[in-house]
Formats: structure tokens, sequence, C-alpha cells
């Protein structure tokens, strides 16, 4: 079923354009997201960007706005409220991820009781990629390259940083600037995957392929290729499911999120046995 | 579909109870009647005139009734009505619960679905939109006030047959325009008004499963936005009628390309828009924009 009619499909090359660009940055992103062990503050802040996406139903501003707005803002919280030690992130990370989603209930109340915007929860919660406005694109694209050239020039010290943190001190790196940076970036990541796949999803985008691609590859560099290469194909791929799905269901369809999802577990499945194989040749090579 | 809401039902079950006591002392004073949606509370207040207080739970022109969540002040309406009227098809079914919970053998249930013989596999549950509803409707509540209050059948049957006259003029208008504009080729975005639209003669050209999409809130499929965008890019229709209740982004994005390739639009209300209007002069007033639209003597019409 997918041929031309595929291809010159308005809303599938609308998700192609932002569903693609969503996937690319957040892989990327997850890819030090995971090295530095912070996957829960990153769905934390997909969550989060919630409330700002039903705000942006409730006063009718772009989605995107919404969602990028709301990820910084528990971006700069979660990092004004700081804690060093792992146990105490998670918990500041939980505490503001329990207001956000509560601000997010009346919201979503508040969409559905003043406005005329029904089915508000679905839309935000879950994504509804084929009705994304094409007039979104630019700022989706824009956005998103920031977050790629703002993770390229913190490449180095971002590592250096998950990798040995003392040795980043003695070169005088400042942890909580560089920090922050990332929680901007991985803001970005979240709410342009938040308004394709929606916010509770999104995690599966940011973490799934960047943990996959860490189980195949040794070097950050690879990684980050075959994070993107994952992320690219799992949302890819949901889209032309999602849109063969019309013609094996009574004509409805099926949400794309749950075919991306699916991929991306099937991924990270897949690249445990596929890892410990390669491993195991380099061993044997070396 | 309405959401699930188990601890505020529970809690308005629970209330409604304790005030089911107390419903049973009042009857010399107006019958008290309840219409889940504000065009049924209107016909019973035509219907019953000063004999009767009509409560109208659905009202709001800004709320998708589909979304509508229960409250304790409802289910205290629910419980002190001698007549509810209901629609029926899941529509408000949340209804059915308070009204098992709070037993009542004087309280008459009418269900519009059941009095019109309709399955539950009925796709579109706006009954009130098909031009053959009303008067049924009018004449069962004639019967059940009746029966509460027998003193006065004349007059509440003679308020049936007054009302359903009054239809008239929109029967009128509706067999003009079918006769004058037939087969006209309409988009819409949710089946509200499609019972209306087809008593029109109208063809609507929007895919059933786009309509039910945009009804419950689902993803829409990317083929079916498609098929829609092509209704209005191409010109196949020459009217645009969208439901003001339910709107989000891709209803908004299907009015504006609707309105750069110059179809006329209509927007229609899910409940009957307050105050100002009747049941009758409401109906008639949509037909009568439909008309204009199509006529190009109005290009569009909020």
């Amino acid at each position: 079923m997918i041929g031309a009619a595929f291809f010159s499909n308005g809303p599938v090359q609308v998700a192609l354009i932002i569903g693609g660009g969503a996937a690319l940055v957040s892989a990327v992103v997850g890819v030090f997201t995971v090295l530095r062990g912070q996957s829960f503050a990153g769905h934390a802040l997909a969550d989060i960007s919630s409330a700002g996406g039903s705000a942006a139903l409730l006063f009718g501003i772009r989605p995107l706005a919404g969602f990028l707005a709301m990820a910084a803002l528990g971006a700069g919280g979660m990092e004004a409220i700081g804690a060093r030690q792992i146990r105490e992130r998670d918990l500041v990370t939980g505490i503001v991820l329990g207001a956000g989603l509560g601000v997010t209930a009346l919201l979503l109340y508040l969409d559905m009781t003043t406005t005329s915007a029904s089915g508000a929860a679905n839309t935000v919660m879950f994504g509804s990629m084929f009705a994304i406005a094409p007039s979104t694109i630019p700022l989706a694209l824009g956005v998103g390259a920031l977050a790629l050239a703002m993770t390229a020039a913190l490449y180095r010290p971002l590592l250096l940083i998950a990798i040995d943190p003392d040795l980043a001190a003695i070169r005088g790196i400042d942890p909580r600037l560089i920090g922050l940076a990332h929680l901007l970036v991985l803001a970005i990541a979240v709410a342009l995957s938040a308004m394709t796949i929606g916010a509770i999803l999104s995690t599966a985008l940011l973490i799934g392929p960047a943990a996959a691609a860490l189980r195949l590859a040794t070097r950050p560099g690879t990684a980050i290729l075959i994070a993107a290469a994952i992320g690219l194909c799992a949302t890819w791929g949901g889209i032309a499911l999602a849109y063969d799905s019309f013609y094996w269901t009574p004509g409805h369809g099926w949400p794309v999120s749950v075919f991306v999802v699916m991929i991306v577990l099937a991924a990270y499945l897949a690249a445990g046995p596929l890892g410990t194989a390669l491993a195991r040749r380099r061993m044997a090579g070396s | 579909m309405p959401p699930n809401t188990t601890t505020s039902r529970r809690a308005a079950i629970g209330l409604a109870l304790t005030l089911a006591g107390l419903s049973q002392a009042r009857a010399a004073a107006p019958i008290r009647a309840l219409g889940l949606e504000n065009q049924y509370a209107d016909v019973i207040r035509q219907i019953g005139g000063r004999y009767v207080t009509v409560g109208a739970v659905e009202s709001n022109p800004n709320v998708d009734p589909h979304e509508f969540e229960v409250s304790p002040k409802v289910a205290r309406q629910i419980a002190r009505a001698a007549l509810v009227v209901e629609n029926g098809l899941g529509y408000d079914n949340w209804a059915d619960k308070i009204i098992a919970a709070v037993p009542n053998p004087q309280r008459r249930v009418i269900d519009v679905q059941h009095l019109l013989g309709l399955p539950d596999s009925t796709p579109n549950p706006h009954l009130w939109y098909a031009p053959a509803t009303m008067p049924k409707v009018a004449q069962a509540i004639a019967a059940a006030l009746t029966g509460i209050d027998p003193a006065h059948a004349a007059t509440f049957h003679a308020n049936a047959q007054r009302f359903i006259a009054a239809l008239a003029p929109w029967n009128a208008a509706i067999a003009a325009f079918k006769a004058r504009y037939p087969a006209t080729p309409v988009a819409v975005t949710e089946p509200v008004a499609d019972a209306l639209l087809q008593a029109l003669g109208m063809r609507i050209e929007t895919p059933f499963t786009l309509q039910a999409a945009i009804m419950n809130g689902t993803d829409p499929s990317p083929q079916d936005v498609a098929t829609q965008n092509a209704l209005f890019t191409g010109h196949k229709v020459k009217l645009f009628v969208y439901n003001q209740q339910v709107t989000d982004p891709l209803t908004t994005a299907f009015l504006d390309l609707a309105r750069r390739n110059h179809i006329p639009v209509v927007g229609v209300y899910e409940t009957m828009p307050t105050p100002g209007y009747t049941y009758q002069s409401w109906m008639l007033a949509e037909v009568q924009a439909m008309q204009r639209a199509v006529s190009g003597r109005a290009m569009v019409t909020k």
C-alpha cells in the first residue's frame, strides 16, 4: 500500500518531516541523557511539557511553543532546586514532575470545559502526528537545528562530565552551567517529540534509540549515529505502518505513536544479543 | 464518549441517594422535569407550560457534550425530577447510573433512542437533528406529563400539537431547499447535523471515519484528512458545515482551507444556543443559514 499515494499525502509529508526531526534530535540528545543517567529527568520534562501543550490549546497558541516553554521552565526549575546526589535528584525530579502533571490536569479540564477543544487529553498525552499544522514545520526544524548545534558545542564537556566528573572539574568545566545547557537541549528534544508522539510517550524516542545504540557501539560518536538511525527508522516506519493500518482496520487507522514505540522496543530488545555478539567478535579480533 | 470519572460519580450517586427521600415529599408543586440536553428541556417547557419547572444539564455552547462530567448538582436534579428526557446512544449514558442509583417509581424517563426504536449500534447519536424526532418526543412528553398530572391532560396534548405545528416553517424550509438545491455536496467536521443535511437532500462527502475521529477526539487517518482537504482544494463541495462546539487544530485547519478556497462555511451548534432560541427557531435559523450560504448571499455565517 506504500507508494506514490503515501508520499503525496499532505498529513504524511508533515508527519515525516516533523517526526523525523524530532526523532533525530531526541536520539542525539538521548545518548548524552542515558550516559549521564538522566533518563528520569528526560521523562519528567516530557510530562511537564504536557502542561504547556494543554495551555497552548487553551490560549490558542502554537502547541509546539507551549510544549517548549513549559519544558524549558521545568528544566530551569529542576536545575534551580538543584541536587548533586542521584537519589536526591530523582526526588526533586519526581516532585517537579508531579506538580507539572497536576497543572496539566487542570489545564486539560479547562480546555474541555471552557473551550470547545475536545480530544485535548488524547492529543497532548499521546500525540496526533497526522493533525500537525504544516505551518509548524519551520519552527520545529529551526528549534531542532538549534538543539543539534548546542549539542555539538557541548559535545566534549558533556562527555567528560558524564564519564569522568573529577577530570572535568580539573579541566575547569562548570558542571552546573553545562548541566543547565544540557537540560535546555533536553527540553527542546522532548518538546519536539511530545508534539509528535505525545508527552507521555516521548521518553520512548529519547531513551529507546540511545539505549539500544549504547548496547551496540563502543564510541559515543558511533552510538549517536546508530541512535539517530534507529530513531528515524522507528518514526518513519511507525508513520508508514499507521498509514497502512487504514487498510486493515475498518477505515479507522491506528495511532502512529503505538507503532513508533513498538519499533523502538523491538530495536532495544534486538540490540541486546546483537551487542553481545559484536563484543565477542571484538574480543576475538583483538 | 464521556470520560470516566468514577470517584466523582460515586460521590454524586451517594449524594443523590440521600436526596432521594426528599423528592418523595413534593407532589402538588409544579412537576420537576429535566432535559439532559437543553433542546429536550426546551420542548418539555413548551409542552408543560406553567405546570412544570424545567432544568437542563447540557447547555453550555462552549462545551462538547461528549466530554460532560457529572457534578453533585446534576445528581440532585436527576434525583428530584419526575420526568427525565435523555438522548441515549451513549451520548448521555452517565445519567443511567444516577437514575438507577436513585430508584423512584414515580419518575418517568423518556429515552429518545428507545422511543425511536434505534439499535445501540446506530453510529450518529445526534438524534434531535432529524426532522422526524421531535414530534415523537413531544407526544411522549405529553403522555408522560399526563401520567404525572392527569388533570391537565388536555393542555399537555394541545401544547404538543401546537409545538408540532410550529415545526412547519422548518419543514417547509427543508422542502424548499431540497427542491431548489438537489444533492448539494457538503463537507462536515463531525456528524452533529448529518441527519438534517440528509433531510435537505445533501450529499455528505466527508468520510464517516473522519467524522467519528473528530467526534471522539481520536487520531484521524492521513487518508481521510487528505480526502477532506481535496474536497476543498478541488472545489468538490458547495458548503462546509462545522460543529462550533467541537474544534481542535484539525477542524481549524479545515476551516482555513475552506475559506481560502471560497467554500461557504456554516457553523452549527450541538446543543441549543441560548438565549433567544426555541428548538424550532434554532433549527429554522440553521437551515436558513445553509440556504443563504449555498445561494451565495452570505459567504460565511457563524
